[in-house]
């Protein structure tokens, strides 16, 4: 429910540009993550594509302190950033990514997904030698990965995306937990898809989610008869780090005490020939609990010691000013916009929609926000680090008048305030407009900005401010509620491809009575059919280049107001040598982390 | 008395038996959030919050959910399992009691002392030079709010981020048994910023307690009877206490129920800081489990507080 | 100055020309102006007035109980040769509840509420003396039969509010006696009790002096009372002493106008039923700012001009050097007008027969 939510990278290129094997080239990351050069301005910061992988040293334990708990644990069911960082570090889906790339890299897989030509299977080869970690301890086969996506439509597991991404597979309808015809296994090492419809490229994609990752079936099918299953308690690891287990492969309250902490230590199982991950550290403890200004101080002022969510605002000065070599600062953390309501209400109108646009000071909604260090004044859907961010139009984003101003222009949006049948130039309707925001700072003095920006405008308003999960789903989620203004509303993709980014939150189809992410509602009949052509479409280039046409028509139809591109800040001790994901809003990537 | 003490418990439970009722009407009634609507991540299908519902036992008719809830509850001692976790509520409740009451028990005899003790000597010495600073530091106890003093303690003292690096820093809780010196030191600002506004409302309630029963008769008397003045002085704190312990016992069953402010800046893991965690993620079987514990606390003190004021007053004695 | 016709022994208690201000808000209190008398032992000394005459915090003075609320005290208290007034607070304590003991007016406020009846007066005893709680806890016990409750053995473990009203004064005068003190005083000691249980305390009282060889200085503004209890009777006004007396004394040829307006107001068995009441008119002046001169002079209907410039010292009556009054107006002419009011006069017509002039003719401020 929280703002923050994983970002994925997917693999976009085509079957050729895979064919690298597992071990240790690091890409060159720069080059081909969008828009890295134009926005990193990190001002000399660390940054993911700039940190070295390969010249860590090896031992030592890291401390981490994170403030908020883990949510889910489960490889089948987590879909949290910070579930992520432990997740990756001990599960090892089809596909995962190195810290600088936004592409991945074969994990299990052996090579890159072979998709036929009628884009209707996808085959995967997965590499021999891999074992699962005590008390398991076998090698891991084709079946395990086949459990591992079957477990996922099980009620007592309930994974959250398998239909967004799954939807196409043969049989996925009828699944319950048990197998699905269109998942084949013919033999050990080998893994087909078969899909009902064309998809074979955007399933391929999602290989990289953690639902991919092994599980054991013989092992595990007793956990996930519990009602909710509690297999994330037993778990088994593939990567190069465990939870803490007993013999009996408890890690309840002692890998993972719920609220409290969580130990990985190093899976004697794992063979680092088959791996592209160094795993130069014995040991990572993460603490749970305290206050996010302390914990950022003693981070700050410690050794071993990372934490693995975003530091407040004051500490990310402090950083920047006094404790440079601290820092890191990870482009690609999403984006914020203002949700207007396309179907009811003033906004409607498209001129009354260009007319906000065209009057908010997006810079000033920045600055509160942290300003350059932290964010990009956003010109259009797509953000950096999204395949497709350059064809929409970069950094400068469609040459339309209301986007030119990022200081805001009101001469430009009182003309379209008389375009939309008020000649006066100031919106002059009776009723209040319902806005509402989340109530944490800076999502406050944004909505106020936002609030005045309206009332500047002859808008009487009616802001109201609650916590952001109610806000979500209380009032922005629910259609029925005709809110009208929702200046809050932040996105983060699940991986690169750009339907992510604007398929749930843009499409008509994608509309739901509670619990909706197309927070405008919007629902132009063209870019609808657009999006479902382009869903089908294959290969990164071509991909990139549709998507960026809908980006493109939406700004057009300013289906809402985007005003910031976030890039995430991560704070490390003095003693740490920290690899940040780019993929995964810059959490601190412990496969890779060292100690100095 | 016993069967005062029956039907008061009594009177307890099915008080405890309302709480359970209200808590199971506001989380089902009032939802800010559908926890199956949580679980089902970004693009919640129907199909799945449906199948989430089913599996978190949401879909039943309300009654029947609520006649098990009660059951589970009363009966079992079953508060069933944490939506994240899977880990029972019962033990999670169980682990993170210790600490709790350490800081809450800690933190009682620290206002205690210092609260009567500043109390009576201002009420002896009052409009001194002494009595005004305490008066005025109770003042400032009293206004600062806990987030804030935990805070500025730890910026001053703890051993990792603090000016003067005298105490274990934030996260340092360790449980008596396995290091009782580290336990000790790490609850000492703790219990300070806990006990700060409550021994200072106690001093200023004890000053204006005692200073009105040295007036009373029976303080002459007993100077007349050529007591020593340290026994006079008894005599009337003998009398000024009885309001204060009301006051004592109702505080401390809101700190066993958990402070969450100073459980969450110290990070000492006790019960308020698993409520508030636990809230922050619609956590609703922890939440029921945590709100059920605060009340039966509040509840059994106010039992003990009468039927010890019963003790302390002889003449409101109950036939 | 010597009262009494007791033994030609040095008084028990001296209190000589004592003055007791309180500093409040609106001035100086002058509780006590300069008031003197004696106590010998075994004899008993009531002091009478109204509220407000002084009477109590001369007492409580005595046992330095009004340290505590900021008096200023001059003159001096000699008990036994040595002045209580300057003696260290130590001392005095030695002296409280051991030497001299006091027993106050309401039972139930003045006992502690929260001590069982018998811890108190164990703690009377323990204060003074060296002996084992049990051994205290025995006479305890013994003192609470000596006063009259019936099953102290029981009672000795109740609770104050467990006794009745009578039963509570026995208890503080059990408390009082623990030490077997010299003096006992003892300030309105029945006024909050029924008329029965009143003679029940007070021959209480009595037989006790007896049995001990105490002496006794009640305080009370019942002349009833003090015609039973006391040998010698002070009357005091707006912190003065008017007059002081033998009982029969007072009662039989009192001296001072306020006496004969004390007296005259009290109803008697053997006055005609017609006769009416005659209140002394006026209130009680403020202590702040007593009346110049003599103290009662506003409401004396007796008042001479130069009464209210003239401080009147107390003298000896000439004719009975026992009896000793602090008026101005010239023994005679009291004389006379004491046999008029006896003859059923009003004051008015009492001054015409003497042939003074009334306040007002004489111009005298009222």
């Amino acid at each position: 429910m929280r703002s923050i939510r994983m970002l994925v990278a997917t693999a976009l290129a085509a079957v050729l540009a895979l064919a690298l094997g597992a071990c240790g080239s690091s890409s060159s990351g720069s080059t081909t993550v969008p828009g890295s050069a134009s926005v990193l301005s990190t001002g000399g910061y660390q940054s993911p594509l700039t940190t070295s992988l390969t010249d860590g040293k090896r031992g030592g334990t890291l401390q981490v302190l994170d403030e908020t708990d883990f949510e889910h644990l489960d490889p089948g069911i987590a879909y949290y950033s910070l579930d992520y960082t432990v997740v990756f570090a001990t599960q090892r889906p089809l596909y995962s990514n190195k810290p600088d790339a936004v592409e991945p890299t074969p994990d299990m897989a052996a090579a890159a997904p072979e998709i036929s030509a009628d884009n209707k299977t996808v085959t995967v080869h997965l590499k021999e030698g891999i074992h699962f970690s005590p008390p398991v301890n076998r090698e891991v086969t084709s079946h395990d990965v086949a459990y591992a996506i079957e477990r996922g439509a099980n009620p007592n597991v309930a994974n959250p995306y398998l239909s967004t991404y799954f939807s196409s597979l043969e049989g996925i309808k009828q699944a319950n937990g048990g197998a699905i015809k269109g998942i084949e296994t013919p033999n050990k090492h080998a893994i087909v898809f078969h899909l009902t419809e064309p998809k074979g490229q955007f399933v391929a994609d999602a290989l990289v989610l953690p639902l991919t990752a092994a599980v054991p079936k013989e092992y595990a099918e007793k956990f996930d008869t519990n009602n909710p299953s509690d297999y994330a308690n037993y778990q088994v690891a593939t990567g190069p780090y465990m939870l803490k287990n007993n013999a009996e492969g408890k890690v309840l309250g002692i890998g993972y005490s719920p609220g409290k902490s969580a130990t990985l230590v190093r899976n004697p199982n794992w063979n680092a020939s088959t791996d592209f991950r160094p795993a130069y550290l014995n040991e990572i403890d993460i603490k749970i609990g305290g206050t996010q200004a302390v914990i950022d101080r003693q981070v700050l002022e410690g050794g071993n010691v990372v934490e693995n969510e975003p530091p407040a605002q004051s500490a990310i000065k402090l950083a920047a000013e006094n404790y440079k070599s601290q820092i890191d600062i990870s482009p690609g953390g999403g984006s914020h916009y203002i949700a207007v309501n396309n179907k009811v209400g003033p906004f409607s109108s498209i001129d009354l929609r260009k007319a906000l646009w065209a009057a908010l000071d997006r810079k000033a909604m920045d600055r509160v926000r942290g300003g350059e260090l932290v964010t990009n004044v956003a010109t259009h859907f797509i953000y950096p680090t999204i395949n497709g961010f350059n064809e929409a139009g970069g950094v400068a984003g469609p040459k339309v008048d209301y986007n030119e101003h990022p200081e805001g222009d009101i001469a430009l949006a009182e003309k379209y305030i008389r375009l939309a049948g008020y000649p006066s130039g100031k919106y002059t309707g009776e009723k209040p407009i319902e806005v509402v925001a989340s109530s944490g700072a800076p999502a406050k003095e944004d909505a106020e900005i936002v609030n005045q920006t309206l009332k500047n405008l002859g808008f009487k308003t009616k802001l109201t401010l609650v916590e952001q999960s109610t806000m979500y789903a209380k009032y922005c989620g629910v259609p029925k509620e005709e809110i009208d203004v929702c200046p809050n509303v932040n996105w983060i993709a699940d991986f690169s491809d750009p339907q992510t980014v604007l398929n749930i939150t843009f499409s008509g189809n994608s509309i739901v009575s509670s619990g909706n992410n197309n927070w405008g509602q919007v629902n132009v009949p063209t870019i609808n059919a657009a999006m479902t052509a382009a869903e089908s479409v294959n290969g990164k280039a071509a991909r990139g280049a549709a998507w960026a046409k809908i980006d493109e028509e939406l700004v057009r139809d300013a289906a809402a107001v985007p005003f910031d591109w976030d890039k995430q800040p991560r704070l490390e001790g003095s003693a740490v040598h920290g690899v940040a994901q780019l993929w995964n809003e810059g959490a601190w990537d412990y496969s890779f982390t060292s100690l100095k | 008395m016993i069967r005062y003490i029956i039907r008061r418990l009594l009177w307890g439970v099915l008080s405890l038996i309302v709480v359970a009722a209200l808590l199971f009407i506001l989380f089902r009634v009032l939802p800010t959030g559908n926890p199956a609507l949580l679980r089902a991540g970004r693009d919640p299908k129907p199909k799945l919050v449906k199948e989430i519902e089913v599996a978190l036992g949401l879909s039943k008719p309300l009654p029947v959910q609520f006649w098990d809830y009660l059951k589970e509850i009363f009966l079992h001692l079953n508060f069933g399992y944490s939506y994240y976790s899977q880990q029972s509520v019962r033990s999670l409740i169980a682990e993170r009691l210790p600490p709790t009451i350490s800081l809450a028990l800690g933190a009682g005899v620290l206002w205690i002392v210092a609260g009567f003790g500043i109390g009576i000597v201002s009420a002896l010495r009052r409009h001194s030079l002494w009595d005004r600073a305490a008066m005025g530091g109770a003042l400032v106890a009293i206004s600062a709010p806990e987030f804030w003093l935990g805070l500025v303690f730890l910026y001053l003292f703890s051993s990792d981020i603090g000016k003067f690096k005298l105490l274990p820093g934030a996260g340092s809780y360790v449980s008596l048994s396995s290091d009782p010196w580290k336990w000790f030191t790490s609850l000492i600002m703790p219990w300070i910023v806990l006990a700060a506004g409550a021994a200072a409302i106690f001093a200023r309630l004890m000053r204006g307690s005692l200073t009105e029963t040295m007036r009373e008769d029976y303080i002459r008397t007993a100077r007349a009877k050529g007591l020593p003045e340290r026994d006079v002085v008894r005599h009337g704190v003998r009398a000024a206490v009885n309001p204060l312990v009301t006051l004592f016992g109702l505080e401390l069953a809101a700190l066993l129920g958990g402070a969450v402010i100073v459980e969450t800046v110290f990070n000492i893991p006790g019960v308020g800081r698993l409520s508030y965690q636990a809230i922050q993620s619609a956590d609703f079987p922890v939440i029921q489990g945590t709100v059920l514990l605060a009340a039966m606390f509040v509840i059994v003190a106010n039992i003990v507080v009468d039927i010890s004021y019963a003790y302390l007053d002889p003449r409101v004695r109950y036939s | 100055m010597t009262m009494g016709r007791g033994p030609d022994e040095a008084p028990l208690l001296r209190v000589e020309d004592l003055r007791v201000e309180f500093v409040s808000e609106d001035g100086a209190v002058h509780a006590v102006d300069g008031v003197s008398y004696e106590v010998r032992s075994g004899r008993t000394l009531g002091i009478v007035g109204e509220s407000g005459s002084g009477k109590t915090v001369c007492s409580l003075t005595t046992l330095g109980l009004t340290r505590h609320q900021g008096a200023r005290v001059s003159g001096r208290i000699l008990f036994e040769g040595q002045d209580l007034v300057t003696l260290p607070e130590d001392e005095l304590r030695a002296i409280r509840g051991n030497e001299i003991a006091m027993i106050f007016q309401d039972p139930l406020s003045s006992l502690h509420p929260l001590y069982r009846v018998g811890a108190q007066l164990i703690e009377a005893v323990r204060a003074h003396r060296d002996v084992s709680k049990a051994k205290a806890r025995e006479r305890a016990i013994e003192l609470l039969g000596l006063v009259g409750i019936s099953d102290p053995a029981r009672r000795v473990d109740d609770y104050p509010y467990e006794f009745s009203g009578g039963m509570r004064q026995r208890a503080m005068i059990a408390m009082a006696l623990a030490n077997e003190p010299k003096l006992l005083i003892a300030d309105e000691p029945t006024t909050a009790l029924d008329v029965t249980v009143q003679a029940q305390i007070l021959a209480l009282i009595e037989r006790l002096q007896r049995e001990l060889g105490m002496a006794v200085v009640i305080i009370t503004h019942d002349l009833g009372v003090a015609a039973e209890m006391a040998d010698e009777i002070a009357v005091m006004y707006a912190g003065r002493i008017v007059e002081t007396a033998s009982a029969e004394r007072l009662f039989a040829a009192p001296e001072h106008p306020y006496t004969w307006g004390l007296l005259r107001s009290i109803p008697r068995l053997d006055a005609q039923r017609a006769a009416d009441l005659t209140p002394i008119p006026g209130t009680p002046p403020s202590l702040i700012n007593p009346p110049s001169g003599c103290h009662f002079h506003p409401r004396c209907p007796y008042a001479q001009p130069d009464h209210a410039r003239i401080d009147p010292a107390l003298e000896p009556v000439p004719d009975d050097p026992s009896q000793f009054v602090a008026c101005l107006l010239e023994t005679q002419v009291r004389r006379r007008l004491w046999q008029q009011l006896g003859a059923g006069d009003t004051p008015e017509q009492a001054l015409a027969a003497v042939g003074l002039p009334s306040g007002d003719e004489a111009g005298a401020p009222a």
